[in-house]
């Protein structure tokens, strides 16, 4: 495990996000905003690993419990936005983020 | 033995990448949905090199399997292949990239002043020893775990009001 340097782990964590929010800012389809979400979520969990590696003995295991809130988190995030996205949907036919602008007028 | 652990990580990490890039530049959603699984699993592998086996698995199980297979689904009954006249970007998406090019370089530049290093002592997520971490009572982890619960249960009656609604506004515009 001392092999792998935390710095890259950090640094993968890192791309990863950006990605993430780069998907949720500039692409225009509802299905891309929920999907950078979801590399954003995944992107943190993998920085908490990578930092709980830092610790020695039983610190290093209080790092490995917050992901697991996250991904059952993120399970509910997907569930209601996905419901909500259909919602919309049938409304509106449309995936266009423009085409939802109807509390501006 | 240990350079394997790190070849293994080089070959995740550039997977994951790429999966990422994938979903940023995709056309259609079920192509990003496919990078997607393979942005989990990739990272479900590099779990396992760092260590924790029970959040690997649990990444598998619970984002490919489930979270993956449901937008897979919603896409695949939403028909959006059908949507090819929208565009992926536009004109405001360069000035918003902008944004994470700029939290690229302020951590970037942060780790850069601030090296961390793994410890050799750290001890191997298994199962129990996780599962041990996540209910021991000094942390309050169990307020947390009962707090999750309770957001699912929530999440679960959120999504059925939200298709019963659905359900009822296609009844009345039928009629």
């Amino acid at each position: 495990m001392s092999t792998i340097p935390a710095l890259s782990v950090q640094f993968l964590a890192l791309v990863l996000f950006c990605l993430g929010l780069a998907t949720t800012l500039t692409r225009r389809n509802l299905f891309f905003l929920l999907m950078g979400v979801e590399v954003m979520l995944n992107a943190a969990n993998l920085s908490f690993v990578g930092f709980s590696r830092t610790f020695s003995g039983a610190a290093s295991l209080e790092g490995l419990t917050i992901p697991v809130f996250v991904i059952a988190l993120a399970a509910a995030e997907a569930c209601v936005g996905l419901a909500m996205l259909i919602l919309v949907f049938r409304s509106r036919e449309s995936v266009d983020s423009d085409a939802y602008s109807r509390m501006k007028e | 033995m240990e350079n394997l652990a790190l070849i293994y990580f080089c070959l995740f990490a550039t997977i994951s990448v790429a999966c990422a890039s994938i979903v940023l530049f995709a056309r259609h959603p079920i192509n990003a949905a496919m990078a997607l699984i393979g942005l989990m699993t990739s990272l479900s592998g590099i779990y396992a090199i760092l260590h924790a086996p029970f959040l690997a698995v649990l990444q598998v199980l619970v984002y490919a399997g489930a979270i993956i297979m449901l937008l897979v689904f919603v896409i695949m009954v939403l028909n959006a292949a059908k949507d090819d006249h929208t565009p992926r970007f536009d004109a405001l998406s360069g000035v918003l990239l902008l944004v994470p090019a700029g939290i690229l370089a302020v951590l970037v530049h942060a780790f850069r002043n601030h090296p961390v290093t793994c410890d050799p002592q750290a001890v191997r997520g298994t199962v129990d020893l996780t599962g041990q971490a996540l209910f021991n009572a000094s942390t309050g982890n169990v307020v947390l775990f009962e707090a999750v619960g309770l957001a699912l249960l929530s999440a679960l009656v959120g999504a059925v009001l939200l298709a019963k609604r659905n359900l009822d506004s296609s009844k009345e515009n039928k009629a």
